[in-house]
């Protein structure tokens, strides 16, 4: 009776550096995979920034292009992610700067007035609760308004990527010090709005908080 | 117990957390307060929530974008560099070509011939043919006058005739 000796079959998954030389080898499906491994994250960085779905499309596609252009000059001293990340923050900030720059000649004054839908966490979010989270994420939307170009990245990767000082500083290139200064003074006019806001609440119940 | 305002409360949620000694002992203390800040942070999320959950046709559509421009630039270089190989190897067999033909064109280098220097005489001028002395009067623009000048010389021999009959 013939036995059939079963060898495990490795999923491992290839690193970053594998696909990295396999795609400078010119294995343009190498890359594919690095795009997709990577994608969600550098899109959800250039919306946290831009707060704009179509241009967090584009600079997406425009971040994995610029990145395929100048692979081979990738030392690989940091994460790919990284690398990445950093590619997409300079990108929105030049978005962020142009904006500003069109604004000045347009009435739109760094306009974010959309009003975002509300995403509730819990199943069955009562109206009020829903009102106040509305409330809350358009007086942080009027805060940042009032925030330069650098604490408004500052704060929405802190704010929207929950990232840490210390990985913000890194992506930046900056000092702890300085992105703490930077997030401080963000801080502070974030509370002078929700400060606002608070007074708005008054009346309404703690638990709505 | 003096209890963190909400600024407060704020501030210690977006500074790393544990930075803020003082409202971290409190929170831990006070219940009230520790509800307050659970209730923000909670809140604080919810309005951070991203609205990145996209269906998977659009991170498909997105990565067959990406990788149709990779396709594209590479088609781009390869194409560029084909053109640039193309116009190098036109340009050297310009130079080669017209290299070749200046070799087999090209005179042979011969020293330069002596040239002799001998004293020259002056030699008198030859004189004009018949035919190269322009007859003025013979022009067209004088013809009208040659009946005048005729008739005048007819006058001047009557003259000389009849002085010649006078005088006979």
């Amino acid at each position: 009776m013939a036995t059939f000796r079963v060898n495990p079959i490795s999923e491992s998954v290839p690193s970053d550096q594998e696909l990295i030389a396999r795609t400078l080898g010119g294995d343009g499906a190498a890359f594919g995979i690095l795009v997709e491994r990577f994608q969600r994250k550098i899109y959800r960085v250039a919306y946290a920034i831009t707060r704009d779905e179509t241009e967090a499309d584009t600079i997406t596609q425009d971040t994995f292009i610029q990145a395929y252009t100048h692979l081979g000059k990738f030392q690989g001293r940091s994460e790919l992610e990284t690398w990445l990340t950093r590619i997409t923050i300079n990108r929105s900030r030049d978005w962020l700067r142009r904006r500003k720059f069109v604004s000045i000649f347009t009435s739109d004054a760094d306009g974010d007035d959309r009003i975002y839908a509300i995403e509730p966490v819990d199943e069955q979010p009562d109206a009020e609760r829903q009102f106040m989270s509305h409330q809350l994420r358009a007086a942080i939307l009027r805060a940042e308004r009032t925030l330069s170009s650098q604490q408004k990245i500052i704060f929405r990767l802190r704010h929207y990527e929950n990232h840490s000082l210390e990985e913000i500083a890194e992506l930046l290139g900056l000092r702890s010090g300085t992105v703490r200064a930077h997030l401080f003074r963000a801080i502070h006019k974030v509370r002078k709005e929700l400060g606002e806001w608070v007074t708005q609440r008054e009346g309404i119940p703690d638990e709505a908080l | 117990m003096k209890h963190f305002s909400e600024a407060e409360l704020l501030e210690t949620y977006y500074t790393q957390p544990g930075e803020s000694m003082p409202v971290m002992m409190h929170l831990a203390d006070c219940s009230e307060c520790a509800a307050r800040y659970e209730r923000l942070e909670r809140k604080l999320r919810e309005a951070a929530a991203c609205h990145t959950e996209k269906p998977a046709t659009f991170w498909t559509r997105q990565r067959l974008q990406i990788m149709r421009r990779v396709d594209a630039q590479n088609a781009h270089a390869i194409s560029a560099r084909r053109t640039l190989r193309v116009a190098a190897a036109a340009i050297l067999s310009f130079f080669l070509g017209g290299a070749l033909v200046y070799e087999t064109v090209k005179p042979a280098h011969q020293p330069a011939p002596m040239v002799k220097v001998t004293p020259v005489t002056a030699q008198p001028a030859p004189a004009p043919s018949a035919a190269d002395i322009h007859d003025a009067w013979q022009s067209e623009e004088l013809q009208d006058f040659h009946n005048v000048v005729e008739w005048e010389s007819w006058v001047a021999d009557n003259k000389t005739t009849a002085h010649q009959g006078s005088s006979l």
